[in-house]
């Protein structure tokens, strides 16, 4: 039976499923794992609201065969706070009171968790770049902006504090 | 609350009841709304006497104290992002003087406690449950005051309230809580009289920017919305779709479908065609392994659709009126111009979705939906059983926009559950969302002016067409009481003092589904009037801004018009120039009762398109409950309306929609998201809706200011011909 199932690590815990049929990560973790915070949006990778990290790498669920993800590090947004301890991009977007839906949340804050992680200091040329892929049809994205460059500000100073 | 007996409830001066009972061994107060909107006029007839029979006494919300102090409300509405809950719990614990923390909202279904018949829309709910709710809220203050007066043997003016206590004015530590109180007062009559509000000068919680209470989930992505709803032994389900726009189904037969693996359930009836199976996956395959025949609909085209799509001066329905208008635009000198605005996907980022649970003898469904009455009645319908026994709980929704005031989804979760005998989940694709259901329809709009010798607007018609956005959705007797389409003809009317005035409206039956999107027809009307007063402005050779405060009004609507306008101005330099190689321009509008000015600044994109760097936008809602709440949705409303007006066209080929996915059918994304500076302004002490209003001007606003810049003259949406 083993070698008729993958395991996953998402958010530091092991899972076991399924190889076949063919799937993508997105669907594996919603109606599989019961991991509904990852968002499905428009299945084809436009809208990042399904956006989650591959060993660090915010990429889009629904176009990661499940196959692929085997002994690598998923992370998603249930996995973003430790516990009570709200993340930083989590704590920037709360305080800007960023969410109107709330649907492309997840993916925005994954991609920006993303990019502050690779970039501590990203520039807001360098913010656009990295956000441009993911859709907010309630149109928050001047909170977004601000949101991720408190974010890194945020991030920065909990490093400096360690 | 079926029966109230008659000391046990109040018709209140506005024609709602209010009326008291136990639950669980708290107080709980509820107050009933429920005049179908077609006869809120009847009110004042039956109000102070007898309970009116016509009205349901369904409550409208529904309060409960628990013994330990926590007031729990129960909501009406539904929240899509529009911070509804946080708005009116701010109302309701204004007026009950509670803490913050102490209260907590809890979402109605359509069984109760509060059935909503009505529906989360057309920017309505603070402003119709502003009144009701803060009365309510103090009967129930007062009534716990009654009771701790008894118990504390004071009179009740001595006794202060605080943080939901009763204390001793001049004794504090002689205190009850409400908590303490609630069991005992429940059985109190309710006051004859209406309570004392408390004055606008104590709010606290109410025009306070208190944080939303649904975002501490929604960041932890561990809020439910219709598409994460999941049950014990659910099955998912898949639907057949119709090939084209208006196939209909000739034959359907199960074929391959049921040997396929996974799947528990075909239905293949006269009507619809569908699967239950045990994953998505299965359900989708075994779809298309389904015996199924199509009456394919004509092959229809774009063009066909805007060809009917066509105003006439003089043809519709007039639905604003003043002086002579025809009159003063006969002869030589008049100012006429068109404007055309496109079909729109509401493309809200949550496609729909239901869980439905239909059993022997009631069904419960969770749905992301802005209408839970009307989908259970749906629901019913479907299935043949009493709309008493479906409950439909709404979700979180991802995005409503008018889309999810029809929610068929649920209806199918139910045809399908109801074969499978289980629960089941329906999810549609993007490609579902693109290719069914309705859209925004397209507007044509006639303007024709004459100005006077002095440059002032002497005689303003506003000629509109529209396919269908309310009529699709009510019968034929209401459509023919009403003529005109009031959805599409929101905005459509004249603000300005303007000595002729016509507006008429043709509804436009089109061979495509229309209907509701967010403002209704309030971004095609402002686009097509505010463009056409710049258009007047610079035939006056008239400064834009100048030129509309010069034609506001004697009235409040004037006044308020007028104190947007200002601000705006200040606040965006208007009349210093723009940096180089950019222009502003400026629109305004009053819909809902909400006044709004916009200005843009925009640039020419080196590669073509227009560029918006900056809205200053400023907002009175009259009184604003929560100013950053309103901040948010005028943020939101600028965006969403931009990508409309710069971006988004749908269109019809060979009989569809031509975009599958949003590579066709591209959203503004951060890039072209400006900087918006939002302004909220207090005009007095009733509010009015933040949902849509924000979003009228901005088209126009945008089209002025590449009229500022380039000279070019840009009267279809979207603006992409810079």
């Amino acid at each position: 039976m083993m070698e008729q199932s993958v395991n996953l690590v998402i958010n530091g815990q092991t899972y076991q499923v399924a190889k076949d049929p063919p799937r993508v990560l997105l669907w594996v973790l919603r109606d599989e794992l019961g991991l509904t915070g990852t968002k499905f949006g428009c299945g084809a990778g436009y809208c990042g609201a399904c956006t989650v990290h591959l060993d660090g790498v915010a990429v889009r669920s629904c176009q990661v065969p499940v196959s692929r993800v085997a002994g690598r590090a998923v992370t998603t947004i249930e996995g973003l706070a430790r516990g009570e301890e709200l993340h930083p991009v989590q704590r920037a977007f709360l305080e800007a009171q960023t969410p109107q839906c709330g649907w492309c949340m997840s993916g925005q804050m994954m991609t920006a968790t993303a990019l502050i992680a690779a970039n501590p200091r990203p520039s807001e040329e360098e913010i656009i770049a990295a956000m441009d892929g993911n859709y907010c049809r309630c149109g928050a994205y001047a909170r977004i902006r601000r949101a991720v460059a408190r974010a890194a500000a945020l991030a920065r100073a909990a490093t400096e504090a360690v | 609350m079926s029966q109230p007996p008659a000391r046990r409830w109040r018709v209140s001066r506005r024609g709602f009841l209010i009326g008291a009972g136990v639950v669980g061994g708290g107080l709980a107060l509820g107050a009933t709304l429920g005049l179908p909107w077609l006869r809120l006029a009847l009110a004042d007839v039956v109000d102070g006497a007898a309970p009116p029979t016509i009205v349901t006494t369904d409550p409208a919300f529904w309060f409960e104290i628990a013994a330990d102090g926590r007031v729990r409300l129960a909501m009406p509405k539904v929240e899509m992002g529009q911070g509804i809950h946080t708005a009116l719990a701010q109302i309701a614990a204004e007026e009950l003087e509670l803490a913050w923390e102490q209260i907590e909202v809890v979402p109605s279904s359509s069984a109760g406690p509060v059935a909503d018949n009505f529906g989360t829309n057309a920017s309505n709910s603070v402003a119709s449950l502003f009144a009701p709710l803060r009365e309510t809220a103090a009967t129930m203050r007062e009534l716990l005051r009654a009771e701790a007066a008894d118990r504390l043997g004071v009179a009740p003016a001595a006794l202060r309230v605080a943080n939901g206590a009763f204390f001793v004015a001049d004794d504090p530590e002689r205190r009850l809580s409400y908590g303490e109180l609630a069991a005992d007062a429940a059985r109190r009559e309710v006051p004859a009289e209406p309570p004392v509000l408390k004055p606008s000068t104590a709010w606290t919680l109410i025009g306070a920017s208190v944080p939303r209470v649904d975002l501490p989930a929604k960041i932890r992505g561990a809020a439910t919305y219709g598409y994460d709803a999941r049950a014990e032994g659910m099955l998912y389900g898949a639907v057949a779709r119709p090939p084209s726009l208006g196939a209909t189904l000739r034959r359907a037969a199960p074929g391959e479908a049921a040997r396929r693996p996974g799947v528990v359930a075909v239905v293949a009836e006269r009507d619809f065609a569908g699967v239950a199976a045990e994953s998505r996956s299965a359900a989708a395959a075994a779809v298309r392994a389904m015996d199924l025949e199509w009456t394919e609909g004509p092959p229809l085209q774009q063009e066909q659709i805007d060809a009917r799509v066509r105003a006439v001066p003089g043809r519709g329905v007039v639905i604003q009126r003043a002086g002579n208008a025809a009159a003063a635009l006969r002869g030589p000198g008049v100012i006429t111009a068109e404007y055309r605005t496109p079909m729109a996907a509401h493309a809200h980022l949550e496609p729909q979705a239901a869980l439905v649970d239909v059993r022997p003898d009631r069904v419960l469904a969770r749905v992301s939906t802005q209408y839970p009455l009307g989908t259970a009645q749906a629901i019913a319908r479907a299935l043949g059983r009493d709309a008493r026994t479906v409950e439909v709980v709404p979700t979180y929704l991802g995005g409503g926009f008018g889309r999810r005031m029809v929610s068929e989804v649920a209806v199918e979760a139910a045809r399908l559950s109801a074969a499978a005998g289980r629960p089941v989940h329906v999810g549609w694709s993007r490609a579902e969302e693109f290719h069914h259901g309705f859209v925004r329809p397209p507007t044509h709009h006639v303007l024709r002016a004459a100005l006077g010798p002095d440059g002032r607007i002497v005689a303003l018609e506003h000629s509109q067409a529209s396919g269908g956005v309310i009529f699709p959705f009510i019968p034929a007797p209401l459509r023919a009481l009403f003529g005109a389409d009031f959805g599409a003809w929101r905005g459509a009317c004249i603000s300005y003092a303007v000595p002729h005035i016509s507006v008429s409206a043709e509804h436009v039956p089109l061979p495509i589904a229309t209907g509701a999107w967010r403002g209704l027809g309030l971004l095609a009307n402002i686009f097509a009037i505010e463009s056409f007063i710049d258009e007047l402005a610079h035939i006056a050779g008239a400064d834009p801004l100048a030129f509309r405060i010069a034609h506001t009004g004697d009235d409040e609507h004037g006044r308020r018009l007028r104190a947007v306008l200002t601000t705006v101005a200040e606040r965006a330099g208007w009349g210093t120039p723009a940096p180089a190689g950019r222009a502003r321009g400026v629109a305004c509008s009053i819909d809902a009762g909400t006044v709004v000015a916009h200005i843009a600044e925009v640039s020419r994109k080196p590669e073509g398109g227009v560029r918006v760097h900056t809205v200053w936008a400023v907002v009175d809602p009259g009184l604003p409950i929560n100013p950053d709440g309103v901040a948010a949705q005028t943020e939101g409303n600028i965006c969403m309306g931009l990508s409309s007006v710069l971006f988004e066209r749908l269109s019809v080929r060979n009989g569809r929609i031509a975009a599958d996915n949003f590579g066709a059918y591209p959203l503004l994304t951060m890039r072209d998201a400006p900087a918006i500076e939002v302004t909220v302004l207090r005009s007095g002490d009733v509010p009015y809706g933040a949902g849509e209003p924000p979003m009228g001007p901005i088209g126009a606003a945008v089209a002025n200011a590449v009229f500022a810049l380039t000279g070019q003259r840009l009267r279809e949406l979207p603006l992409t011909e810079v």
